[in-house]
């Protein structure tokens, strides 16, 4: 009787903590959403509005559709974004990726681009990422300044390099698609 | 008065045009995405910080033998448990002259995951969503697993890639800056 008592009583608790963890996961799942998602999602959809409500949508879509539609102009794309000049002003937020993505994203509902130009677009239209925020990022890893000074300018230079190459291996792993 | 209502319906066909567009990518994401941060956040919790601590020490060790742990394995493990930006915490294992490559790989790995592991990096969902509801859309959902996959697939390799790039570059700018 007591050793099933005791049984019961471990039970008892894993059970709860388990439900527990659960329920603390799904609030911060809800919250997530809540606080970032949903707010960004609202953005994104007046952007949308004024894009399609007014056709001007079409209008940049059919200028992003010839860059987008060739594995060339997916490089000169990755290739412009990841300059060191331009990648840290294009990295807040991941809010211009986000935008250019959606845009290409309309493309692909209306089958003006092939599904094979899906994976490299992802790519190219983000050799920017993180850019503007190497020195937090560093920060956070507890890096000397010193580090910094270098680091800035490696990881900016390496994306001019890594961005197209990231292109080229997406373009090479979507033949088949 | 007819070019009023023109006016105002036009007006307001702009803004019914946004809702649309919102109701159906709240709809046809938003309860996927909940359920599956849910889960990862629970797995997260049963992991603990104290074993992904340990796992950093491990990973940060000099050495080309360590390369694919500095620049692959971990930075894959940060963005997961810790996800975006907590993630580059775990660079300050790491001997100085490896953390801007282990950033830049880490970094690197908050978005491919996207189509899967949502919970990485919720705030820039549409870096992924953007062209995969575009691609559910076009080519139907089947087309946007197999994105999602080979999305996460090539991101493993670019960010290994990332880091040893990285990584000469920072030891060719240290020997200059130090000269």
């Amino acid at each position: 009787m007591e050793a099933l008592n005791s049984f019961l009583t471990r039970f008892g608790r894993i059970m709860g903590g388990l439900v527990g963890t659960m329920f603390q996961s799904g609030r911060e799942a809800v919250d997530q959403v809540w606080k970032n998602i949903l707010p960004f999602l609202a953005f994104v959809a007046v952007i949308v509005g004024i894009m399609n409500g007014t056709g001007l949508g079409t209008w940049i879509a059919t200028l992003l559709a010839p860059l987008a539609g060739s594995i060339w102009g997916l490089l000169a794309l990755s290739l412009i974004i990841g300059l060191p000049v331009l990648s840290p002003l294009l990295g807040p937020g991941a809010v211009i990726a986000q935008i250019i993505g959606t845009l290409l994203g309309t493309l692909f509902a209306n089958k003006t681009l092939p599904l094979s130009a899906a994976l490299p677009a992802l790519f190219a239209i983000n050799p920017q990422v993180g850019c503007d925020f190497i020195p937090v990022g560093l920060a956070l890893g507890e890096a000397e300044p010193e580090t910094v000074e270098v680091g800035v300018p490696a990881v900016l230079f390496s994306r001019m390099i890594t961005g197209p190459i990231a292109v080229i291996l997406a373009f090479l792993a979507s033949l088949g698609m | 008065m007819d070019w009023l209502v023109q006016l105002a319906q036009g007006f307001i066909g702009i803004f019914q045009a946004g809702a649309e567009w919102w109701w159906a990518v709240f709809v046809g994401i938003v309860p996927l995405v909940v359920v599956l941060m849910t889960a990862f956040n629970a797995v997260i919790a049963w992991i603990g910080h104290e074993r992904i601590e340990n796992f950093g020490k491990f990973a940060s060790q000099e050495g080309l033998i360590y390369l694919p742990f500095r620049y692959l394995l971990l930075p894959v493990v940060s963005v997961f448990v810790l996800t975006n930006p907590m993630a580059y915490t775990m660079g300050r294992f790491l001997p100085e002259k490896y953390k801007p490559a282990f950033y830049d790989a880490a970094v690197s790995f908050v978005h491919p995951p996207l189509g899967i592991l949502p919970h990485v990096n919720p705030g820039e969902l549409f870096v992924w969503a953007g062209i995969a509801t575009g691609v559910a859309t076009g080519y139907g959902d089947t087309a946007v697993t197999d994105l999602a996959v080979r999305y996460l697939l090539v991101g493993l390799v670019v960010i290994l890639i990332r880091g040893i790039v990285t990584e000469r570059l920072t030891a060719m700018m240290w020997k200059k800056a130090s000269a």
